[in-house]
């Protein structure tokens, strides 16, 4: 067990948070995340602090999607970006959840479970809709077998585009949502 | 089957096997390309051949799919692929069945691992075939209306489709014997599909596997679009195997056009699927680990995971090697200073999987839960043309990357590991070998990489045509039959992952284990639920 861990550690990345090194001059095709992860983790520690009192359960509602906003939201909830230490996590039940992360265009087939699963979540809830096909149906909008997006279904309210959206382009998408949230209290308030 | 030499090709003794064996039943046959052969039979006779090539001759069934050329010729016509591995000889045999009496003797019944193939059939085209010994609807959920079948040309969608599903499951009755229902909606970040359990206290009777929640009706949507646009669906069939669906699908148009990829983009595909292949299997030990709570081997494997996918965004502008992979060839230059950088990252990642590797199995905790656990016996997997990661875990020396060689695979070198227990410590410790294997098959490529051009232009395609791209995804077999209507566009595209051979695999690997052990036996398949929904 040992062994395993002084290599990660040595390196620095028990939790996986070393960057790729990448030499200057090499030519790179990615795009440059928003911010760096910490930079938005940090952020969003003390939004989800201020609205959730430190803590934001999320239930994932994978509905008709082709499986790859699911593995960027557990890349999410892994080593490198591990959304945990900022006090955000998935839990196993709608009924312990704050709100859904939902990835695809809602399949027709799936359509009344993902009803049901909503209505076990506690009100007021969030729904964020995560990836094109979530947003509005994205490259299959136009099958007669899905619907175009969630907001068909239920009420969104955040949106994250991208086929599939990187993890730190999500995270930068939860942290804007839960500004917004912050705006909306406000306006309740007053 | 004799064979003989004289003839150039394993195909043409193949030809010539059948034409001794079965006589007059070959009513026609016609040589599409070097190791394809068609052949055509009656209806009445198709599942004694099919058996026949499957059982006697050691055939693998890979897919089976029906279109309808009703308009055309009053009928609709079924192809069946089997590959016949080790050599590089594929038959495809066909079977028209007529308009007015859309039924034919059920291939299943002879060859189960036409089941679920035949079952969705039924489904999509309405063809029915008699004697299928589990003739319940595979996608249709009983909410469709009667004769709502998607792949008819005539199709449009019925005003009182009701979605809501409603199914039958096999009964087990006993005392004592309890029924389980988990999903469609799971607890954690996965697809969605309706496990069925029948129990008796811990163990588990029978297990049905109910899917088709995903299915968004790709291959109605590709009736009539263009072929950019059904390589976007092409890669969207899955987002874990995203780079193989682009893979098999530009390979059954470059087969169809008969245009031959330059060498540099050949090379350049082995290495993206090595990628892929790399990033599954790193996944799919993450999750067993994670099943049996070893916390230390999930997160060491996801930071891998993660890591190789922050490097294929890098070198390939995308996390899943989406829009790397057209038609003649890629789309990304590979050069020398990222072809080394990209080694550097993969020597860690090799140095790491040892370590994880050897200390998982180490540990009692660990190991305790995988041996034994989830038995997919060799002569199950053989029934129902299992391939892949659990087909080699269960003794099948199946890779499609040597038997029907693609890309650059012909001129590399790479061993084909395999274990005969068929348990999930076989899946593990197999996934560990075939990264070894994908790592040395990159290894061989940096700094040696072809020279020339990236894509080869398509040129004129030819109209009415069709081909079919053969690959071994990281879960195994995977093929995409492609036809061209006159004009130029997509007529039929059909599709078969492993993950649609595999269900009903993992669901006879389940009976005799422990409920809590269902999970753990999952993951270590690791199958996708788009890849086989569509």
């Amino acid at each position: 067990m040992w062994d395993l861990l002084q290599g990660p550690l040595q390196r620095g990345v028990l939790a996986g948070r070393a960057a790729l090194s990448i030499p200057t001059g090499m030519a790179v095709a990615a795009s440059e995340p928003p911010l760096p992860p910490e930079v938005m983790g940090e952020a969003l520690r003390s939004e989800v602090r201020r609205l959730f009192r430190g803590s934001l359960q999320l239930r994932q509602l994978s509905a008709g999607s082709c499986n790859g906003c699911e593995s960027e939201l557990q890349a999410l909830f892994a080593p490198f970006h591990d959304l945990q230490r900022y006090g955000i996590d998935i839990v196993a039940s709608p009924r312990h959840a704050d709100g859904l992360l939902v990835t695809g265009p809602v399949s027709r087939q799936l359509e009344e479970a993902v009803r049901m699963t909503d209505e076990a979540v506690p009100r007021p809830r969030l729904v964020i809709a995560v990836g094109d096909c979530a947003c509005d149906g994205g490259f299959c909008r136009d099958s007669f077998a899905v619907h175009r997006g969630v907001a068909e279904v239920l009420p969104v309210d955040v949106r994250i585009p991208g086929c599939p959206p990187r993890p730190p382009e999500i995270l930068e998408a939860l942290l804007m949502a839960l500004g917004r949230l912050a705006v909306r209290a406000g306006v309740a308030r007053a | 089957m004799t064979l003989e030499s004289g003839e150039l090709f394993p195909v043409d003794r193949a030809l010539r096997g059948l034409r001794e064996r079965f006589g007059e039943a070959v009513l026609d046959a016609d040589r599409v390309s070097l190791r394809e052969q068609v052949v055509v039979v009656p209806s009445a006779r198709l599942a004694e051949v099919v058996e026949a090539v499957t059982r006697e001759w050691g055939g693998t069934l890979l897919t089976l799919f029906g279109i309808d050329e009703r308009a055309q010729a009053g009928r609709y016509r079924i192809h069946v692929m089997c590959s016949l591995a080790p050599q590089d000889a594929v038959l495809t045999f066909v079977a028209g069945v007529p308009e007015h009496a859309p039924r034919y003797p059920s291939v299943a019944a002879r060859v189960p691992a036409a089941l679920w193939l035949e079952r969705e059939l039924a489904d999509m085209l309405g063809v029915t075939p008699d004697g299928h010994p589990d003739p319940r609807p595979l996608v249709a959920h009983a909410g469709w209306p009667a004769a709502t079948h998607p792949l008819r040309r005539d199709f449009s969608p019925p005003a009182d489709w009701q979605w809501a599903p409603r199914f039958a499951t096999p009964q087990v009755e006993g005392e004592g014997v309890f029924e389980i229902p988990v999903g469609p909606i799971h607890a954690g970040i996965i697809e969605p599909g309706h496990f069925r359990f029948a129990s008796m206290g811990e163990s588990v009777l029978q297990l049905d596997v109910r899917l088709g929640w995903t299915w968004r009706g790709l291959e109605k949507s590709a009736e009539g679009a263009s072929l950019s646009r059904g390589l976007e669906l092409a890669e969207r069939v899955c987002g874990m195997c995203a780079l193989h669906h682009a893979l098999a699908y530009c390979g059954a148009i470059e087969e169809l056009a008969g245009v031959q990829v330059p060498p540099r983009a050949r090379a350049i595909r082995v290495l993206l699927a090595e990628l892929e292949r790399l990033v599954n299997h790193l996944g799919d030990m993450a999750g067993i680990l994670n099943d049996v709570a070893w916390v230390v081997g999930w997160a060491e494997c996801m930071r891998l995971k993660e890591r190789l996918q922050q490097a294929n965004d890098v070198l390939f502008g995308h996390r899943f090697l989406r829009g790397t992979c057209v038609p003649g060839g890629v789309t990304r230059e590979v050069d020398d200073t990222q072809q080394l950088w990209l080694r550097s990252v993969l020597a860690d990642v090799r140095a790491d999987v040892v370590t994880v590797q050897r200390l998982a199995l180490a540990e009692p905790s660990v190991v305790d839960r995988l041996a034994g656990a989830g038995v997919l016996s060799r002569e199950v997997a053989e029934d129902l043309g299992a391939t892949g990661t659990a087909a080699r875990a269960s003794g099948r020396t199946l890779d499609l990357r040597r038997d029907h060689p693609y890309a650059l695979y012909r001129e590399l070198d790479f061993a084909i590991p395999t274990r005969s227990a068929g348990d999930v410590r076989a899946r593990f410790e197999l996934r560990g070998d075939e990264i070894h294997e994908s790592l040395n098959l990159i290894d061989q490529l940096v700094h040696r990489l072809p020279g020339g051009p990236l894509v080869q232009h398509l040129g004129e395609l030819p109209a009415g045509r069709w081909g079919c791209g053969l690959v071994e995804s990281a879960r195994g077999a995977l093929t995409h039959w492609l036809h061209l209507a006159p004009d130029g566009r997509i007529a039929d595209w059909r599709v078969r992952s492993a993950s649609h051979a595999l269900w009903p695999a993992l669901a006879q690997s389940v009976p005799g284990n422990i409920v809590p052990d269902f999970p753990l036996i999952n993951k270590s398949f690791n199958l996708c639920y788009g890849c086989c929904d569509k």
